[in-house]
């Protein structure tokens, strides 16, 4: 079994605050992993790291046995690694259409082309409409992304994640804000579209964790505190106490 | 469907018969009046890529417009008979070096600081032109004469004639207008917009923001640097006033009257400028001042310039394809 | 005379000059860390304060009259900027204010040009501040001591103020988070009124000071602009002792730049900011992205 993330013992503070402390992390192919903790536990640092968003002060980043520690986002990006954010992020004055196209166009590594039109392009169109298709964006195919209900926007913030047909998927709160009635088909999309796929997710939800995760980790103030199953995890004393009083 | 056209067909006919045209129904004067459109047509274009389509705004968009000026001025001066069309190639040339040496330091700063640094740029080069007396002769300047044009099948034709000067800068003002009118349409220019509307996201995606901002500043500056060699053709003349702080404001209140969002805002905005302006100074001196009360005016209560004034479909960023 | 004395005499011209752009800069600074907002006009109204105080004089006799009034003339004027236009675009976004505060500058330098003349203007020091001294075996312009020693007064006026008193803690602390300031219940909007304001008159006197120092003329706005931004690029935006450190630097750099080509003294301080952009894009002093 391949081993598509390594973190070894990451470190990251800002201006003597320490928000990350020792990491050490290993997700496996095909691995369905949540990350979970109270805020504040660093859970949004720890991706903004992974992505290349922010440097390490300390420690190691592997991406398919690949040391990228300090590569630049877009870089990390390429080279599979794909991120969704807890706040919405997308284009939005844009199409659906035309937001999943920004996807293909740098997964095709068209970005730089400028000897042929863009609506000229068989191939960019004929990608772009299978990944609306895969992603059950059909309906809102022509809708400007700013005019589009919260729960949509936040469904096409997952898309536009999946949309590079990345190798492994990080996925940042992806219901934060979606209303309880729409987060169980929420949730349902999500698990098919990732199915298959190396996921790591930060919830809060723990129905979402139990629904789509088989392997847990919980941090607490920049540290891990445990990693296992859910079993292992709900069973877990130190996790109940860290949980504790913060219903 | 095409629904990025969005103006009546009709109105563009009579527009390119009336450009065609210009010279056979217009007095001398006014034909000079349209030259200058023209060539400032061409200059607000290109601070539209950076500005509308790029979403970054310069102060110093004077830097490039000046340098292809007074490249173009010292070419004519110091090579009698270069050939017309290899010097405004090498111009062009000279004004995307110039975009990438301000854009690489600049493209890094967002917002104020962008367009401020960019302004510091161009202060330096006015500091430049204006006491290097040597070679610029400072804020006097100095004059320089047309060269003929040589196309292969006609041979040289002279530029004497305001007829032809207009010809020529119509044909090369239209040209490079179209180009940037498709270029946009491009997967790079798609990468330029994109990086534009979400700043944060483009680089999760795969996307070298830094590298596709530099681009667009590199292109615009090519195409202002053509626009500034246009004007000491058109001129005969080049002196500080080329790249001073008036001029930019120049290109600034052009753009920003004529409306950003639209493609041929600045174009619009241009032709305001040079007739507005022809006007105003035959009645007051102070026609500046009142040029830069309508920018602050159309700032508060015009966003979308005066562009937006004319009804028409909405014009999209890019048009959606139907499946097929 | 020896080298000492020279680089002496040199350090001292940069002094001046840089205690003067920090005079304006610090206002910038403060209400760019306050308010998120980058007030180009703000060079506008160093220019005015040496054309009010042109004009004061003039009139009234008096230079001290002149250096007293014209700060107040320019609040003023400053108010005036705000209530009418700057408040106008705070909920426009950026690319509004930009252009406005811009336009402002242009503005306000035309009708300079139209009140004032294009021809540049000669304000003469009051006949106390007349004349040299000696000064490192040579003789040295009183005025110029002057500028420093007021302006070093100003400065340890200003640090008293913004370290001692609660205003300045208050103040201090608004340029760091304002929300987080705003969420403990102070009033920010009224701080910030009293830094701009505040702000304002400290350019206005500069402008009033250096007047006699640098001649006046309608492109001051502009050039104490540049200094003002690659001040606020080197020392880092928000910052005060950024600024001041920034403004010494520059002020020197123009001197002594002045001595080896005196043609292009401002290479140097474009050399240092293009450095500091490459190196250190935050500015020395400013706070990482």
């Amino acid at each position: 079994m391949a081993c598509v993330l390594k973190l070894e013992n990451l470190w990251k503070g800002f201006s003597g605050l320490e928000i990350l402390c020792g990491i050490s992390l290993e997700i496996q192919e095909g691995e369905r992993h949540a990350i979970i903790g109270p805020n504040g536990a660093g859970k949004t640092t720890l991706f903004h790291v992974i992505t290349g968003f922010y440097r390490p002060s300390k420690g190691k980043i592997f991406l398919h046995d690949r040391d990228v520690t300090g590569f630049s986002t877009y870089k990390i990006a390429r080279l599979g690694l794909s991120r969704s954010f807890q706040i919405t992020s997308v284009f939005p004055k844009m199409t659906v259409y035309e937001n999943i196209r920004n996807a293909i166009v740098s997964k095709l590594n068209r970005r730089f082309n400028w000897t042929s039109l863009l609506s000229q392009s068989k191939e960019i169109q004929r990608e772009t409409d299978r990944l609306i298709d895969l992603l059950r964006l059909d309906g809102v195919r022509n809708m400007l992304a700013m005019e589009m209900s919260y729960g949509w926007q936040r469904r096409l913030e997952v898309a536009l994640t999946l949309a590079l047909d990345p190798s492994l998927i990080l996925l940042d709160e992806p219901t934060a804000g979606v209303d309880v009635k729409e987060t169980r088909t929420f949730v349902q999309f999500i698990k098919e579209v990732t199915g298959g796929k190396t996921l790591v997710i930060i919830e809060h939800d723990m129905d979402v964790v139990f629904n789509l995760a088989d392997r847990i980790t919980v941090l607490n103030r920049g540290q891990i505190l445990t990693t296992g199953t859910l079993d292992e995890i709900r069973k877990n004393e130190e996790v109940q106490r860290a949980y504790a009083g913060r219903k | 469907m095409n629904s990025s056209r969005a103006y009546p067909i009709g109105g563009i006919v009579i527009a390119a018969a009336f450009l065609l045209l210009a010279p056979k129904i217009l007095p001398a004067m006014k034909v000079h009046l349209a030259t200058e459109v023209l060539i400032y047509a061409l200059w607000a274009v290109s601070f539209n890529l950076l500005f509308g389509h790029g979403g970054l705004l310069p102060f110093g968009f004077g830097a490039p417009f000046g340098v292809g000026a007074y490249a173009t001025a010292l070419l004519f001066r110091y090579f009698a008979g270069i050939p017309l069309l290899p010097t405004l190639a090498l111009v062009a040339m000279l004004g995307f070096a110039t975009g990438i040496t301000i854009g690489s330091l600049s493209v890094r700063l967002k917002g104020a600081y962008f367009a401020l640094i960019t302004f510091a740029f161009q202060m330096f080069l006015y500091a430049i032109a204006l006491k290097w007396y040597n070679v610029t002769q400072g804020d006097d300047g100095f004059g320089v004469t047309r060269p003929s044009l040589y196309l292969p099948v006609w041979g040289n034709i002279s530029m004497t004639n305001i007829a032809d000067v207009y010809y020529f800068t119509l044909a090369i003002v239209f040209l490079a207008i179209l180009a940037t009118y498709f270029f946009q349409k491009t997967p790079l220019g798609n990468s330029i917009a994109l990086v534009r509307e979400n700043d944060v996201r483009p680089s999760f995606l795969g996307y070298n923001v830094y590298l596709i901002r530099l681009t667009v500043f590199s292109v615009a500056c090519l195409l202002a640097a053509l626009a500034g060699g246009l004007f000491v053709f058109f001129n005969e003349f080049v002196s500080t006033a080329v790249i001073d702080m008036n001029v930019s404001m120049i290109v600034l209140l052009m753009v920003i009257i004529g409306g950003s969002d639209h493609f041929l805002g600045p174009i619009l905005g241009a032709a305001f400028y040079v007739l507005v302006q022809d006007w105003l100074s035959s009645l007051t001196s102070r026609w500046f001042l009142i040029m830069g009360a309508i920018f602050i005016v159309v700032v508060f209560y015009l966003e979308g310039g005066l562009i937006s004034l004319i009804p028409s479909k909405r014009s999209q960023v890019g048009a959606t394809p139907e499946r097929g | 005379m020896g080298a000492f004395e020279t680089f002496a005499v040199q350090a001292m011209h940069g002094l001046v000059y840089g205690m003067l752009i920090f005079m304006v800069a610090s206002g910038l600074t403060l209400v760019l860390g306050m308010a998120g907002v980058l007030n180009i006009a703000h060079a506008a109204l160093y220019m005015l304060g040496a054309y009010f105080a042109y004009s004061l004089t003039l009139y009234l006799g008096s230079f001290w009259l002149g250096l007293m009034i014209s700060p107040l003339l320019v609040a003023l004027v400053a108010i005036f900027i705000e209530r009418f236009f700057l408040r106008k675009t705070y909920a426009k976004g950026h690319v509004p204010q930009i252009l406005l505060t811009f336009g402002l500058l242009y503005v306000i330098s035309e009708i300079v040009r139209m009140v004032w003349g294009t021809s540049p203007l000669r304000l003469f020091e009051p006949p106390i501040l007349t004349g040299d001294i000696p000064f490192m075996g040579k003789t040295y312009p009183i005025y110029r001591l002057f500028i420093i020693g007021f302006s070093f007064l100003i400065l340890i006026g200003m640090l008293l103020f913004l370290m001692r008193t609660r205003i300045g803690i208050i103040i201090r602390a608004a340029v760091h988070d304002a929300d987080m300031v705003g969420a403990l219940g102070i009033n920010v909007p009224i701080y910030l009124f009293g830094v701009y304001a505040g702000g304002a008159m400290l350019a206005a006197l500069a402008g009033v000071i250096a007047a006699p120092f640098l001649t006046i003329f309608s492109g001051m706005g502009d050039q104490i602009l540049l200094d003002c931004f690659v001040v606020i690029i080197v020392g880092g935006f928000g910052s005060l002792l950024g600024a001041f450190m920034a403004s010494v630097m520059v002020g020197q750099l123009q001197s002594f730049g002045v001595l080896w080509i005196p043609q292009l003294a401002l290479v140097f301080e474009f050399l240092l900011m293009a450095v500091v952009l490459a190196v250190r894009p935050t500015g020395l002093f400013g706070e990482e992205a």
